[in-house]
Parts: structure tokens; sequence; C-alpha cells
């Protein structure tokens, strides 16, 4: 054999024993490279090929059978030494495993959400190919329009790069026979609708296309939840008959639990089961749009040529309809993936949330490491001498790990814990930002995470203690216990962490302190009108039975008249809606563009744009919202007498800015018909209390259609008024149904969940942070004391006032808080940015909540010193002297 | 809480393996190095039983962990040695252990015997 393969056979045979434990390779390896060379001489001696080939087969079969249980030795060692150590120092074991507990449970808690809402794939298969589809007039700044049965079947029978297309409306329909009438949300769609997602239902079947003809015998799919909620989840409701408004509908399947977007629904129905959907005169009008698309990318389709596909239809409908598309518009078809349309209104705050988790982390590994590293000191005699009698620096080093490790995965098993326990809050939480919320769940992903964080947590801290206390050990058995240089160096490191971890407080508490300034904000916001004493409930009349306008006119006469001549109510009207409803805000503005008469627009010039209610007379004295011009609806307003509208002020600003309104007509049906501004109201936030009023319509009810909800100022307390308002519209009509009955102070207060939540959570995590880097504080500022016993006492021994020695103390803690603070104010600056689309009315660099974090953070700096402080002040040198 | 202590000899508490027990009756009247140890097993046992170098330190580190072998302070002459060899020898301790495994052996044979497990079987 030549040399050089010598040579690299010895090599590989080293590179082989770094299999083994460290250790072992020290004992061992050299005996072990010895043996081997002599098994490899002799058969180089009297051996051929195949008995080189047997060697190393042997060989690397006998190391890897030995590495395994020399390892596990170890292991088993370190466990049982760390657990021994666990318990002989309870309080570091408490604290350890609490502050590593709440970090690694913050963290699972919030990537079980972000994981099941923005990692996990759609839970439909091949969900990643199905897209959202949305009409937009670009130029008037409608990014959604629902489209017409022309519409729908236009771009299903022309696209080349769907699969499928299916529509989608929503409607109200009445259930009698299980109790009051109940208002079932109901979702109408196309047949084939499941199919396209590729959902197959959990119970009996899908829609067919025979469900979907005219006149097909009715029937409806429940969704999972309404069946589980409702009925219980009776196995044997397929086959069992609903009564809805005037027709019995059988159920022939119930939904899996999936999605649903936009909005939940209880039941789906094939369009045949829409009366308006079906109806000739609608179906014939291109410009009767009500139903939203979903589509099937076909395979090997990309996005961006299903984009180009959609727009080339557009463009084909523009110049064959131009006055269904004029120029003005500036129509377009777009599509978007549905994961996205499911996420995006999650995805800002879930992603601050996470950030702000991992934060409260790594400060949990930096007081971790600090109390490791203090109690090292301790053991460092005890380390010292195990190097000394021969324990390799890196079997310490991995013992510490081993020590680490088993302190994070406790840790890990309370977070765990800790986060399970929160789950249903957060999942309650996430429904307001994304329909997926219902698939949030701890699942092996999610236990794989915790352990991955509890094993990168013990490694981060484990290592800077077993580094820093590493690079000590040597001195330490020269030194004594006390020793200085050590010691210093090792400050150094402590005060290292504890600035980290003001830094990330910071950090921290801006994230909260913005979040709650804007919070605060938010809450004063005049939302234009007095939501205090009024209850609002949603009224579904059968539009069945009421088949006819005036039918529905007199109807909810009958209903007003009745409520409001109930005791204890001031004054009842109805309207499409009111403000802030969860339902509005979820489902948007009613936008639709308008001519003002006497004004020609330019030639592609946008008409104006405005958004719509429908209201009864006594709309806006019932809920407060101020008349600033003109008059209010009459009785007489509407139906057989005067068209007329209303305007806000928002509308009066952006379309008459130095006229008077009142007296001009406007059209909303492309000059048919032309209605006389008769006054202003002020503006009222009607979709959140951070968006400010869009210009706004209202419309007598009696003029176009059926409102939807009932609202009442009471004298007292509204809440004990909803039995009796409901009896009284029951004694009009007890098909009526009446559900979702709030008081609009709850419907506000429920408007801001999702921001005080989330400055809620923002601000527990910076809590928490601002009491670990204060306790981290004064923990250091103790042992900096109890090591300077004697210099003090020097100093005290040589005149120093006791003021100057606290003041010298308490400079040293605030310099910590000083330096974090101004590291911190670097990295807030640096991401902010992150939660400036979450924040109201507040810069995302707003100097109040710097000025006012960083104060906290030097007052609880100072707190935290004042009492290792007060003890070196108190310091007796002669005591001082004599004990050193 | 109770605690429950085991009593008896520590040779029943270490059940041996086959290749410990070999290089335990190797070391039985010479102290040797690990290479003549491996060719001393393999030679004895007509290659039924081989160690490699992993598998040989792995029981040298258990018997030596459990006192029942030791390393050597004498060393051959300088000069016919190589450095890298250490050399190991049975402890008394290790002597009984071998001793004592012998002895199950040689009992578990007895019975073997007394069952006629080795009598040819008739023919059928």
């Amino acid at each position: 054999m030549n040399p050089a393969t010598l040579l690299r056979s010895q090599r590989i045979f080293r590179a082989l024993l770094r299999v083994l434990p460290f250790d072992f390779q020290t004992n061992y390896g050299h005996e072990m490279e010895g043996v081997f060379h002599e098994q490899e001489r002799e058969i180089r001696e009297r051996g051929g090929p195949m008995d080189f080939l047997k060697l190393w087969g042997e060989t690397i079969a006998g190391i890897f059978r030995t590495a395994p249980s020399e390892h596990w030795e170890i292991l088993k060692q370190d466990l049982a030494y760390g657990l021994r150590m666990m318990r002989k120092n309870v309080g570091f074991t408490v604290i350890g495993v609490l502050t590593l507990g709440l970090g690694i449970g913050a963290n699972t808690a919030i990537f079980s959400v972000v994981h099941a809402v923005l990692l996990r794939p759609l839970p439909y298969p091949e969900g990643d190919r199905l897209v959202f589809i949305r009409q937009q007039a670009q130029k008037l700044g409608i990014s959604d329009i629902a489209f017409s049965v022309h519409e729908i079947e236009d771009y299903r029978g022309q696209n080349q790069s769907l699969s499928g297309l299916v529509e989608y409306h929503t409607m109200s329909f009445i259930l009698y026979g299980h109790g009051d009438p109940d208002r079932i949300r109901t979702a109408v769609v196309s047949a084939n609708y499941f199919d396209l997602f590729k959902v197959q239902p959990l119970l009996g079947r899908a829609f067919l296309a025979e469900d979907d003809k005219l006149g097909a015998p009715a029937v409806l799919i429940l969704s999972y939840e309404y069946w589980k909620n409702k009925f219980g989840a009776d196995p044997g409701i397929v086959g069992k008959t609903f009564e809805l408004n005037d027709r019995v509908h059988t159920v022939v399947g119930v939904l899996p639990p999936v999605p649903q977007y936009p909005v939940e629904s209880d039941v789906y129905m094939p369009t045949s089961a829409c009366p308006f959907r079906s109806g000739k005169a609608f179906i014939d009008n291109r410009d009767a749009r009500l139903m939203r698309a979903f589509g099937r990318l076909k395979p090997g389709v990309t996005l961006s040529q299903a984009r180009a596909d959609l727009a080339t239809i557009a463009g084909r409908l523009k110049s064959e309809y131009p006055k269904s598309y004029p120029d003005n518009m500036g129509y377009a078809a777009v599509s978007s993936p549905l994961q996205e349309e499911l996420t995006h209104g999650a995805r800002p705050t879930l992603l601050v949330l996470l950030a702000a988790a991992v934060f409260v982390l790594l400060i949990a590994c930096a007081n971790v490491a600090n109390l490791t590293l203090a109690r090292m000191s301790r053991r460092e005699r005890e380390l010292a001498v195990r190097t000394a009698l021969g324990a390799g620096r890196s079997r310490l080093l991995r013992q510490l790990l081993t020590e680490s490790f088993l302190m994070a995965l406790v840790g890990g098993a309370l977070g765990l814990v800790l986060a399970y326990s929160s789950l249903e809050l957060l999942t309650e939480f996430a429904a307001r930002l994304t329909p997926r919320a219902r698939e949030i769940n701890i699942d092996a992903s999610v236990l794989g995470f915790t352990l991955l964080a509890a094993l990168g947590t013990s490694i981060i801290f484990g290592t800077i203690s077993a580094v820093f206390t590493r690079a000590n050990l040597s001195s330490s058995l020269k030194e004594g216990s006390t020793g200085a240089g050590a010691g210093q160096s090792k400050n150094r490191v402590r005060s290292a962490l504890i600035v980290s971890q003001v830094a990330f407080s910071f950090m921290l508490l801006i994230g909260a302190g913005l979040m709650l300034r804007s919070l605060i904000k938010m809450l004063r916001v005049d939302a234009g009108f007095v939501p205090q004493r009024v209850l609002a409930m949603r009224t579904t009349i059968s539009f069945s039975k009421y088949a006819k306008q005036e039918q529905l006119v007199e109807v909810i006469k009958k209903i007003l008249d009745r409520v409001q001549a109930e005791p204890g109510v001031i004054s009842a009207a109805m309207s499409s809606s009111y403000p802030l409803d969860s339902e509005t805000i979820s489902v948007g503005p009613n936008s639709g563009s308008f001519k003002i008469q006497g004004r020609e627009l330019a030639p592609g010039e946008a008409p104006p744009v405005g958004s719509y209610s429908l209201i009864s007379p006594a709309y806006f004295r019932t809920l407060g919202i101020p008349l600033k011009e003109g008059r209010e609806f009459t009785e007489a307003d509407g139906g057989k007498g005067r068209i007329v509208a209303m305007i806000n002020e928002a509308m009066k600003r952006r379309f008459w800015p130095n006229e008077d309104p009142i007296g001009r007509s406007i059209s909303y049906d492309d000059g048919a018909t032309w209605a006389t501004i008769v006054g202003i109201a002020g503006d009222v936030r009607e979709f959140g209390l951070d968006r400010p009023a869009l210009p706004e319509i209202y419309i007598p009810h009696a003029q176009i259609a059926a409102p939807s909800t009932l609202s009442a100022r009471t004298i007292a307390d509204p809440r004990t008024m909803g039995e009796a308002i409901v009896r009284a519209v029951h004694e009009v009509d007890a098909q009526i149904a009446v559900t979702h009955v709030v008081t609009l102070e709850q419907a506000r207060a429920e408007s801001t969940t999702s921001p005080r939540v989330t400055a809620s959570l923002l601000g527990i995590f910076g809590g928490l942070a601002l009491v670990i880097a204060a306790a981290g504080i004064g923990g250091i500022m103790a042992l900096a004391v109890s090591q300077r016993v004697r210099e003090i006492g020097i100093r005290i021994a040589l005149g120093a006032q006791p003021s100057k020695i606290l003041g010298m103390i308490l400079g040293q803690g605030l310099l910590l808080a000083a330096l974090g603070v101004g590291i911190g104010l670097a990295g807030a600056l640096a991401v902010t940015g992150l939660v400036k689309s979450l924040l109201f009315d507040v810069t995302p660099t707003d100097p109040v909540t710097f000025l006012g974090v960083a104060l906290a953070l030097v007052a609880a700096a100072i707190l935290a010193s004042y009492l290792p402080a007060r003890r070196a002040a108190a310091i007796d040198p002669i005591e001082a002297l004599r004990t050193e | 809480m109770s605690h429950h202590r085991e009593t008896g000899h520590e040779e029943e508490q270490h059940p041996l393996t086959t290749a410990m027990f070999h290089v335990l009756l190797t070391l039985a009247n010479e102290e040797m190095h690990g290479y003549a140890i491996l060719k001393e097993v393999e030679k004895r046992t007509a290659g039924k039983v081989r160690l490699s170098a992993g598998t040989l330190y792995g029981i040298i580190k258990r018997l030596n962990g459990e006192g029942w072998i030791v390393e050597s302070r004498k060393r051959p002459v300088a000069g016919l040695d190589d450095e890298r060899r250490r050399y190991y020898g049975l402890t008394e301790l290790g002597r009984r252990v071998a001793v004592a495994e012998a002895r199950r052996l040689e009992e578990l044979l007895e019975t073997a015997r007394s069952k006629k497990l080795f009598a040819k079987p008739e023919p059928a």
C-alpha cells in the first residue's frame, strides 16, 4: 500500500472516531487507531482486496454499534446529575422553568395560530389552485363588484384558464318549526360548487345538476357548525325536512368543517332555490349584480396567465356592452388566490404577535442565561475540580447543555400547558381576523415547534453560560471563590445580557404602547351616533310572504308603530344595517355610482360614487345621528310619494363643497328616476371606528326594498327591553325571525375587539419583559454590591457619604437601563414599520409612546437598583473589612 | 416512600455478553494490548468471534468501568513496544466474575447432558 493510501485510510478512520463521545475518543482513540493500523498491516502482508473490504465493514459497524450506547450512558449520567442539581436549587429551577415556560408558551400559542392560518395549505385538495374572482371599477375606487347572471355565464364560458367557475351569494331565510322563527344564513351556490372546492360531504351528498333546475325539489346542505351546534351532530339528519319561508327543503348532506368565505353560512342551497336569482327579469339584466365567483386554475396554468385571461374577457365585455361598462368606471376583472383572501386580514397582526413572542423568548433566554451564570459562579469550584480530575472541557460543556436542555424541556412542557389553555381564547380572537380560525389546534407540527423552541432556547442560554463558565474555569481554582478578575469579565457578560433584555423589552413595550395609544384614540373617536341606550336586532321578514313592496312597507309601518307604542321606547326605526354591525363590516359598503342632475361628466371622467343605506323615517333620531341641514324623511316620502334622498356631510364635502345640495337631484338608476336631496346628516363611522365615514346616500325604505334591522332608543337600560320588543314584533307577525339582539354599545365594543386583544397581548408580553428586565437589573446590582462590599467599605471608611454610595449604585443600574433603551430605540425605529398597518391615528414613531416607555424602563431600573443601593449605603466599613 | 435495595453478588447483576467473556478469558493468564486480545479471541474461536476496534474498546471501557480489568503499569522493554499500546490485565474481581460465569455455563452444560440433549436422536 502506498503512503498516500495509508494516510487517507488513517484520516477516514479518525473521522469515524468522531462518532464516539469525546471522552471515549480521548481515552481510546489512539489505541483504536493502533489496532486498526495493525489489522491493516496484516491484511497487506497476507490478504486480498476482499479482506480490506471486510475489515472496513467490520470496523464501521463496530464503531456505529458502540457509539449509541456510549452516548446514551453519558446522557443518562448527565440527566441524572442535572435532575439532582435542579432538585438541589429549587428556587433557581422554578424561576428558570417559569421564565422559559412563559416564553415558550407564548411562542407555541402564537405559532399554533400562525401555523393554522398562514402556513398550512387550505383544507381543500389542491387548495392553492383556488381563486376568488372579482370585478372592479378601478377609476371609482370600487374594488369588489358583484356579478350578474350574464357576467357569470360570460366568464364561465369564455375563460381558457379555469377548470371551473362557480357562483355564490347569501340570503336570509326563516326557519319555522324549531322554536321561534330563526334566521338562517344561507349561501346560494352553483350545483358544482363543492366539486370545484373538491369538498366531500361528511354525510349525504353534494348538489347534483338536477337540484339546480327550476322547479326541482328544494334541497339543502348544512354547514358543519350549524349541524353540530343546532342539531347536536345528529347522524340521521340527512333526509329530514326544514320549513324555510314558504317551502319545505330536504337535507341532502352535511359539510365537513371547512373555512367559509366571504361569510359564514348555516346552510347551502342551489341557485334555483333563490327566488331573486331565478327570476327572469333578474337573469336577463346584465346590471343586476348579486353574486360572487370562485374558480379553480386548470393544471399548469399560472395565476398571472389566469389574470391575463380574465382581463381579455373584461376587455371583450367592455367593447360589447359599453352601456354596462362605461369607459369612465375603469372596469376590470381580477383574481387572487383564495388562500390570500382567507388570510390577508390576519397576516399583519399575527406577524406582529409572533415577533413579540420571539422577543419574549429571547428575553427569557437572556434571563435564564444570567441566572445560570450566577449559579455557575457558585458551582465554579465544583466544575474546576472536575476539570482538574480529568473531565474534558467539552464533556463539561455537554453536561451543562444537557442541564439547560432539561430545564428548557420542563419549561417547554409548561409552555405547552399554557398554550393549550389559551387556545380557545386565541381561536375566538383569530376568528375576527380570518375564517380559518377553527383550524387552529396543537398538532404534531406545533409540538415539533415547541420541541425546537426548547432545544433552541437551551442551546442559546446553555452556550452563553457554558462558554463564559469555561473561560473562567482555569482561573477560579487559583483565585478563590470571589476572584475579582474572572468575576469582572463575567459581570460584563451579565451586564450585556441585561442590556439586551432591556433593549428587547423596550421594543416590546413600544409595540404595546403604540397599540394602546391607537386603541385609546379609537375609543375616543366620535363615531357620529349616540350608542347609549339603543337596542338593535336583525329582523328577517319573509320575502315570500311579503312579495310586494307595498305589503312590505305596510308591515314595517305596523312593526314600527307597535314597537314605538311599547312603554319605555322613545323611538324606533328600521334600516338596512346599523353602524359598526360586525356583519356589515365583514361584507363592506354597498357602493354604487350615481348621477348629479345638471352635471355632465367630461369624457373619461369617473362618475360620483356613494354608499347606500335604506332607512325608515325615525332613523336619525333613534340612533342619535345629528341632522345638519334640511329635514328627515317622513312617511310621505318614498313609495308612491316623492322620490327623495338624504346625504351625509362627507358627501356634501366631496360633491358640493361650495354649494347647498338641498333641493338638488341625484339618480342612482342612470337617470330613470331622480331623487331630491332633502336633508344632510352628520357623518357616521359605519365600518369601523378607525375608518372615516364614506360619502353616504340615505334612501327611504319605502322606495326600494326591505331593511333588515330594527333599532329602538329606550328610556332605561336597553338590555331590559329586548324581550318586550321581540314580543311586540311577533305580535305583528309571529313569523318574523328576530335574531342577534345587541345594544349599540356592545356592537361598538365588539368592533374594537381585535385591536383590544392585540394591545392586551402585546401589553402582557411587554409587562412580562419589563418585570424580567427589572428583576435582572436588581439581581446584577445586588451581586455587584456583594462582590464589592470590601471596596465600598473602604470608600465609606475614607469618608464617602452614604448618599454618594447610593447614587453610585443607582447610577450603575441606570447606566444599564440607558444603554438598553438606546439600543432598543434603534431596534424599535427599525421594526415599528411592521405595526404601521395596525395603528390608528398614531405614527409608528409616536414621540409620546417612545418617551413614556423610556421613562417607564428607567423608573423600573431605578426601582430595581434601589434595594441593593440602599444595602450598599448601609455597609458598615469595619464589618466589611473584617469579613473579607 | 420505601427504598428497595437489591441484594446479591455483583457478579449476578451484570450478565456478560459472549464477547466480554472472551476478553476476560483472554486476559486470564497474561496481560495483553488491544490488538493482541483481538487476535487471540479470533484465533481461539477459529474466527467465530471477531472483534473490531470499535467493539473491542467498547468492551474494554465497560470491563474497566466495572473494575474487572485494569490497565497494567508494566510495559515491555522499550523499543519492542508501540507507544500507543496499553496493556490490560484481569483484576481479582474480574477473575471471580469469569469463574462465576464459567461455573454458570458448566451447570448449564450439566443440565443439558442430564437431559441427554447430546444423544443422537433415535432413527424414526
